[in-house]
């Protein structure tokens, strides 16, 4: 057996190297599985629209009798629009703009029913889109439009039509390979494009085309001095649970769907009580280290003959570190192996427990966790060998 | 190495006093290698203080000690290590064992690190010095005496251009201290290196070239 190590090892106490370990495996623990649930229920509720993060509202006006009646308008003007705008809670905000020129359009399966229907687009600005560049982009000239429908659109056919006429039914990734037949008609001109469904969605309902296919389509199929109004707005907001957005919706009769807020709500709590969670987790794993450092500073000190002694027989001082140094290090490592094998199985037991309710859910990686361990183990790693370091050079220093 | 310069050395807690009269205190001395010194001192002179500014585990002292006419002030950690590895040894008077360890774990814990002498040269020199069959035995268990010899083998399990032993015979008969003078001599010649040995009366029987009083 190595010599010094069998002099360093003198005085080591088990209880209180199994005290660091234990807490800060809990501590580990605790943060390794808090950002690691966020992640996984951040990719449940994403995983019901992803092409609309959850924390964006869609606020329009509130449509009542009485507005019908005198033909109040229930568009924003631009005052209205710009004083939203200036409110705190907005980061950002686009209108919708609406088509004004006529859609048709149809799909047909073989073997199936052809349907044709009537319709319009909408546009938002592309950054509220979560969909890759290349698969949400128009270019002029081009006969391919990329669409996004309302899932309603799908639920309707599938619970409601194609169940009363024994149909099949259809799933997203069927619909996405069927290419609709689009023909816009506006201004004296007529069209035929080619419709891509790039998804559905069920924050908005809508049926929804890149931003710049619809200027270009309200410039060619619309006659010059029509004026686009915007119905409807769509804002991102800090903090969806401030109270400040309600009173304010109260304040100017504007609407926004309830539920949608509420998600957003849930999703803003959740991710306070996961960082509370964190915090937890962080304050224990400090106060692990501290019992760590004060474990090694003990056990420097009770050896601190022996390491006098070992020095000056020509020992360097990073030489009789290392044991200590190696010691601690082992023992993050440990601590950080057994954590995340750990993580692993409590997290296997609840994406089992999601996936009953979310079978279409797409389990996030592991990696931000794991890095965020790694990072973890090699920020403590690196403040354990510098600590003893320079405990082991203070017993040199006279 | 090839000499040590002591120039108006004196420790920090002699500084207030007037009546010191010594050959190494306040005076310009010279240790050369291949030279044999006795440094003959009372207790209470310095003479362990001496061993430790010399080796830099101290540093509690007025003027300037110089290898080669450097300043050892300046020496940073590696280089004492360095020092300690190949130039310097030092027989410590409180011989700074490992008493957890056997007489010969102690000698190989030098030598594991030095990788200097063979292994039947040590065998051969617990032989010489009578304590062959304590080998084994931890060192917290042995005499003074016994400990004594097996510093001194450690001691010269490393290359050196100066040796220093700071009382080494104090607990020795004198049959078993003319052994180790004869060990250390050898030794020393072997590697051309100097010896400066310290007493309070008993010392190694050896032709000294210069003995100071501290």
């Amino acid at each position: 057996m190595n010599l010094v190590w069998k002099l360093l090892r003198q005085h080591i106490s088990i209880p209180q190297f199994a005290g660091f370990f234990f807490a800060n495996l809990v501590g580990m623990l605790i943060i390794l599985l808090g950002i690691q649930f966020y992640n996984d229920i951040q990719a449940v509720y994403d995983g019901e629209d992803s092409f609309m993060k959850s924390d964006y509202l869609i606020v329009n006006k509130k449509i009542s009798t009485m507005s019908t009646l005198t033909g109040r308008s229930n568009t924003f003007s631009e005052d209205e629009v710009a004083d939203f705008k200036s409110q705190k809670f907005v980061e950002r905000m686009g209108a919708f703009t609406p088509s004004a020129y006529n859609v048709r359009a149809s799909f047909n399966m073989e073997g199936m029913a052809r349907m044709s229907t009537e319709m319009f687009f909408e546009s938002v600005p592309d950054d509220f889109v979560d969909v890759a560049r290349d698969k949400w982009s128009y270019e002029e000239g081009s006969t391919d439009i990329p669409i996004i429908l309302p899932k309603n659109y799908l639920d309707l056919y599938n619970f409601g039509y194609a169940q009363s006429r024994s149909l099949p039914k259809l799933s997203e990734g069927i619909l996405g390979a069927i290419s609709l037949t689009i023909r816009i008609d506006g201004n004296g001109r007529m069209d035929e494009y080619q419709g891509r469904i790039v998804g559905f969605s069920s924050r908005l309902n809508t049926i929804l085309v890149p931003d710049a296919f619809m200027k270009w389509a309200n410039n060619v199929y619309v006659p010059a001095g029509t004026t686009k109004e915007t119905t409807r707005l769509i804002l991102e907001v800090n903090n969806p649970a401030d109270d400040a957005i309600t009173s304010f919706l109260q304040d100017n009769n504007y609407e926004t769907d309830q539920d949608k807020l509420d998600a957003s709500k849930t999703t803003y709590i959740l991710r306070i009580i996961v960082g509370i969670v964190m915090m937890v987790g962080l304050i224990i794993s400090v106060l692990a280290f501290y019992i760590l450092m004060l474990s090694v500073y003990l056990l420097v000190q009770k050896n601190s003959t022996k390491l006098e002694n070992l020095i000056l027989i020509g020992y360097s001082p990073a030489k009789v570190s290392l044991p200590y140094q190696a010691l601690t290090v082992g023992l993050n490592v440990l601590v950080f192996i057994l954590s995340f094998g750990l993580l692993i199985i409590i997290r296997k037991v609840y994406i089992g427990m999601f996936e009953n309710f979310f079978p279409d859910l797409v389990v996030p990686s592991l990696v931000p966790s794991m890095v965020l361990g790694i990072i973890l183990l090699l920020v403590v790693s690196v403040l354990n060998i510098f600590a003893v370091r320079s405990k082991v050079l203070s017993l040199v220093r006279k | 190495m090839e000499k040590i310069h002591l120039q108006h050395v004196l420790p920090k807690v002699f500084l207030q006093r007037t009546d010191i009269v010594s050959d190494v205190w306040l005076k310009d001395v010279t240790f050369e290698k291949e030279r044999l010194y006795l440094v003959e001192a009372n207790s209470g002179t310095g003479k362990s203080s001496l061993c430790s500014f010399i080796y830099g585990y101290r540093n509690d002292y007025e003027g300037k000690i110089l290898f080669d006419e450097e300043d050892s002030r300046q020496y940073t950690i590696s280089q004492w290590t360095e020092m300690r590895q190949r130039h310097f040894a030092l027989l410590w008077q409180e011989l700074r064992m490992f008493p957890e360890l056997t007489a010969m774990e102690n000698v190989e814990i030098k030598n594991k690190l030095t990788g200097f002498q063979k292994k039947d040269v040590i065998r051969g020199w617990f032989e010489q010095l009578g304590i062959a069959d304590k080998m084994d035995a931890k060192i917290g268990q042995m005499s003074f005496g016994q400990q004594q010899r097996v510093a001194m083998i450690r001691t010269l399990c490393q290359p050196f251009d100066f040796v220093f032993v700071d009382e080494p015979i104090s607990h020795l008969d004198d049959t078993n201290s003319a052994i180790m003078g004869d060990i250390l001599i050898t030794e020393a010649k072997r590697q051309g290196a100097g010896v400066i040995a310290t007493s309070i009366g008993k010392h190694i029987e050896l032709n000294y070239d210069k003995i100071l009083k501290l």
